[in-house]
């Protein structure tokens, strides 16, 4: 007794808090992951050391990292705006696919001028991230419908149409079932000569930074942050609430259709399918294990993206699968949104009060 | 000084052994002792005291907490048998004490004593096993259980290692029914009132056999009906013999309820008298340390023109059945309308559908001759309504959010906060520790989080923000609800200030003494009427009470 509410004491401070809260939650995936290693006889070191090493190992490598956490960067930054209006967006796997569909047809259908070409493109794939967000975002908003639930089920039909426009209206000659190429001049410019990292990572920090201000300093990232945390006092303040909600919803899937246009027209240059799996959703977990600051989702989504980097290599130097990754991010999410889910009863009433 | 003389007196006798007595006349007994003054009796007869029987009994209690001592030596004599209220203002140390006696912390010096046996309650189980029982201020019940299943929680009937669950609902409804508190074994607790949550809490502490039980601001949450029934089941537990130990900073329900009163003040006892021995100007001066008046406020006539006019409005609660019913008023500049009633006769809907929180389903609202009515709360603000919402913590504040950030909601787009929409932080934590040293807030600085603050001090912020709102007529929900008394006198005389600075005033208010010594006018409402209008200067209780009860009173003299 005497112990747990030392325990309390000494973490009750905000930041602090939360901080050994999620390290504590990382050492508890990390030691559950090592032993679900140990039950496939690999080392939980090598595997932790060759992630590394394919995450870190050289500049390409380094590079490679990047490549992977431009995505899930920007969806992470695309589900904080949500999550700080209180909005959950878990559709912006769908977002991202229609963007990069998107930006796809603009990128081989028309031929335009170098920047504008890609500016063409990416506005494109904003608009179809916005539109698509905007079915859900307004049943949410009129009939209260749960986001949660009709942004997944939207995922679902997302994909499955951008699989149907590629396969049966703009498949390319040949075997693949993928969309002609884009032009040259929809190609975003790349940054080294060794990687396919291109200026969609700036583009990223500078919406993590963009976004990380306008909740700071300006009156409206004031009024979408109250809503959030205290929509009945937002309400009772004069902010209109449900069009904050609706704008928020909006503006988080325009930002996934982002996602989905930078990934098209920075890396793969055309549309297939399943071209980007899973960045909607590790977006999502990026920006809840940064607790919705934007900031704090640039490095969870490094976190994220070195993950998916070094398992490349895990594949190669030991006899673990790829997938084991998969478990070791199932095991951290787990420990991390139980830390949450704590954190939010815990706090309510100052006692916990347990709802179901 | 002499007071704690005695106590240690006693506790050195108390070591020889009582003399064991039959039940009933220990029963007789205590009811004898609990008439005579506490005090007195210890001092002018100590040798009587090995025949009084103390269902608790602490000795030089401390506790701090870091450089801040939340109890200072305390002593606290509790006889079996009697209601003892613990009475002090927010941050008396009036919990830090029960939770210390029901073994959830450990004191930092003195002993506890229960049923005369001096012991080391470490935990809550040992609070248990000795027959104490605590009810929270914050229930701990599971919403999709059942009544009986929450009671038997941790201490399941079983039968050949199943729960038993028609034993359990068997005991339930046998306890319901032995002592008054009529719950449905059966029925899940999601979904309950308060006030019979609060019996599920009552009965879970008698399932497990307490015969001291201990009530945490137990009528904070209750409906004045719902406090009235909680005591009458008070009063048969006394009279079956156990032992009620009452938290509470509210004067009114100590001077009904209980025998014995203990006062803290800063973390020391400085009183524990007989309740027949106090009245309630004393009460009041030992709680605060000061003389504080609640007499009506002196006070100029204003003529001012009407700033609020409401003609024939009709509202639907949330249940949609109807909460205002054809609502009439006026209110002037320079004027205080109190609003009076018992909880949840509209009070509340009337001051959502004047913020426009709340749409109206009839009837029109003018402020200063503009309409208002179903316009947004953005608008009817910007047209001069500052509103004081009657639920602070859901309402009035983001408890989250630092003081700077809940004193700009309202203005993030004005001047001199925000410039081209971009707010200027600088200027709003100035405006707030300005505020701070105005309204004499409690708190280290702007950037406090709100939870920080006591619940005080938070509607002091409340009423900052909206004072300052540059609104000329307030609409004040509860101004005061569980605010300290030193405090109360604050916020009433900045409620006066805004009346003479030619503010039109509504106030809506439970507390009848408040209204008194603050409306010019009180209207009182039952069921979402307006029952009628009384003087605030010559207020006639007996009118007000009866009009609260849907009577009106015109009625009962034509009638006599």
């Amino acid at each position: 007794m005497t112990n747990r509410l030392l325990f309390r004491g000494l973490f009750s401070k905000g930041l602090a808090r939360t901080l050994m809260g999620q390290a504590l939650a990382f050492a508890i995936a990390l030691a559950l992951g090592a032993i679900i290693i140990l039950l496939i006889d690999e080392s939980p070191v090598a595997v932790f050391l060759t992630l590394m090493r394919g995450a870190f190992g050289d500049t390409e490598k380094i590079a490679g990292t990047l490549l992977q956490t431009t995505p899930i960067l920007i969806c992470g930054i695309a589900a904080c705006i949500a999550l700080r209006g209180g909005m959950f967006n878990v559709g912006i796997e769908g977002q991202l696919f229609l963007g990069g569909f998107a930006a796809a047809w603009v990128g081989f259908a028309f031929s335009l001028p170098p920047v504008l070409h890609v500016l063409a493109a990416m506005t494109l794939a904003v608009v179809a991230g916005a539109l698509w967000v905007a079915i859900p975002a307004f049943f949410r908003v009129r009939f209260g419908t749960d986001e949660v639930v009709s942004t997944i089920l939207a995922n679902y039909i997302a994909t499955l149409l951008t699989s149907y426009l590629t396969i049966f209206l703009f498949k390319r000659p040949g075997g693949w079932s993928e969309t002609p190429p884009i032009l040259p001049s929809a190609y975003l410019p790349e940054l080294f000569s060794f990687s396919r990292l291109n200026i969609g990572l700036l583009i990223g920090l500078a919406l993590a930074v963009g976004v990380a201000a306008f909740f700071r300093w300006t009156s409206a990232g004031y009024a979408v942050t109250m809503v959030g945390s205290a929509p009945k006092f937002a309400e009772y303040g004069g902010v209109n609430v449900r069009r904050v909600g609706f704008g928020v919803l909006l503006v988080s899937g325009a930002v996934g259709g982002l996602a989905g246009g930078v990934e098209t027209l920075g890396v793969h240059h055309r549309f297939m399918e399943g071209f980007a799996p899973g960045f909607g959703f590790d977006g999502l977990i990026a920006a809840l294990l940064a607790n919705g600051s934007p900031i704090g989702t640039i490095f969870t989504a490094l976190f994220f993206g070195a993950l998916r980097a070094g398992s490349l290599l895990l594949e190669v130097d030991t006899t673990a699968s790829r997938e084991i990754i998969t478990v070791i991010q199932a095991l951290i999410i787990l420990a991390v949104s139980a830390d949450l889910m704590m954190r939010r009863r815990g706090d309510r009433t100052g006692e916990r009060r347990w709802k179901f | 000084m002499s007071a704690v003389h005695g106590s240690q007196l006693y506790f050195n006798r108390r070591h020889e052994r009582a003399p064991r007595i039959q039940p009933e006349v220990r029963r007789r007994l205590s009811t004898y002792v609990s008439s005579l003054s506490c005090v007195n009796h210890r001092l002018s007869s100590p040798a009587s005291v090995c025949f009084m029987d103390f269902a608790v009994d602490l000795t030089g209690i401390t506790k701090r907490f870091g450089a801040f001592t939340a109890n200072d030596s305390i002593n606290l004599t509790v006889r079996r048998g009697e209601i003892h209220a613990i009475i002090g203002e927010n941050g008396a140390g009036k919990t830090t004490l029960m939770n210390i006696l029901f073994g959830l912390l450990q004191p930092d010096a003195g002993s506890i004593a229960i049923g005369g046996k001096t012991m080391l309650i470490d935990s809550p189980a040992v609070a248990i096993a000795e027959g104490l029982g605590m009810v929270h201020q914050h229930f701990k019940l599971v919403p999709s259980l059942t009544v009986a299943d929450n009671i038997f929680l941790g201490m399941e009937i079983r039968k050949n290692g199943l729960i038993d669950r028609a034993a359990q609902v068997e005991r339930t409804r046998f306890l319901s029914e032995k002592f008054g508190l009529r719950v449905d074994p059966q029925e899940r607790v999601a979904g309950l009132s308060v006030g019979i949550e609060q019996r599920i809490e009552i009965l879970k502490v008698l399932a497990r056999n307490a015969r001291t039980i201990i009530l945490d601001e137990p009528t904070a949450v209750l409906t004045p009906q719902e406090s009235h029934d909680l005591f009458q089941t008070l009063r048969g537990f006394v009279d079956d013999g156990m032992t009620v130990i009452f938290i509470s900073h509210h004067l009114e329900e100590v001077m009904a309820v209980s025998d014995t009163v203990t006062v803290l003040r800063d973390g020391r006892v400085v009183a524990t008298k007989a309740k027949s021995a106090l009245t309630k100007r004393e009460l009041v001066r030992l709680m605060v340390g000061r003389d504080i008046s609640f007499d009506r406020r002196p006070r100029t006539r204003n003529d001012g023109a009407v700033a609020l006019n409401v003609t024939d409005l009709w509202a639907r609660d949330d249940r949609w059945l109807p909460a205002l019913k054809s609502v009439s008023l006026t209110v002037s500049s320079g004027e205080i309308v109190g609003i009076a009633g018992v909880a949840g006769n509209g009070q509340t809907e009337l001051a959502e559908v004047l913020a426009g929180l709340r749409p109206a389903s009839n009837g029109s609202v003018q402020l200063h001759g503009h309409d208002i009515l179903d316009r947004t709360p953005a608008e009817i603000r910007n047209r001069g309504l500052a509103h004081v919402p009657g639920d602070r913590m859901v309402r009035g504040v983001d408890r989250d959010a630092t003081l700077s950030a809940n004193m700009l909601m309202g203005r993030q787009k004005k001047k001199p906060f925000a410039r081209h929409g971009v707010i200027d932080w600088a200027a709003v934590h100035e405006a707030m520790r300005a505020l701070i040293q105005r309204y004499d807030i409690r708190a280290r600085g702007p950037k406090d989080p709100a939870r920080s603050l006591s619940g005080g001090n938070i509607q002091k912020v409340v009423l900052a923000r909206e004072f300052t709102a540059g609104g000329d007529v307030l609409l004040i929900d509860q101004p005061t609800r569980g605010v300290d008394i030193g405090a109360q006198e604050a916020i009433h005389d900045e409620i006066m200030r805004q009346r003479a600075d030619g503010r039109a005033i509504l106030l809506i208010s439970t507390q009848l003494d408040e209204l008194k010594a603050l409306a010019d006018r009180i209207l009182v409402m039952f069921d979402g009427r307006i029952m009628g209008s009384v003087d605030g200067a010559e207020m006639d209780e007996d009118a007000i009470g009866l009009m609260m009860a849907g009577i009106n009173p015109a009625d009962m003299t034509e009638a006599t």
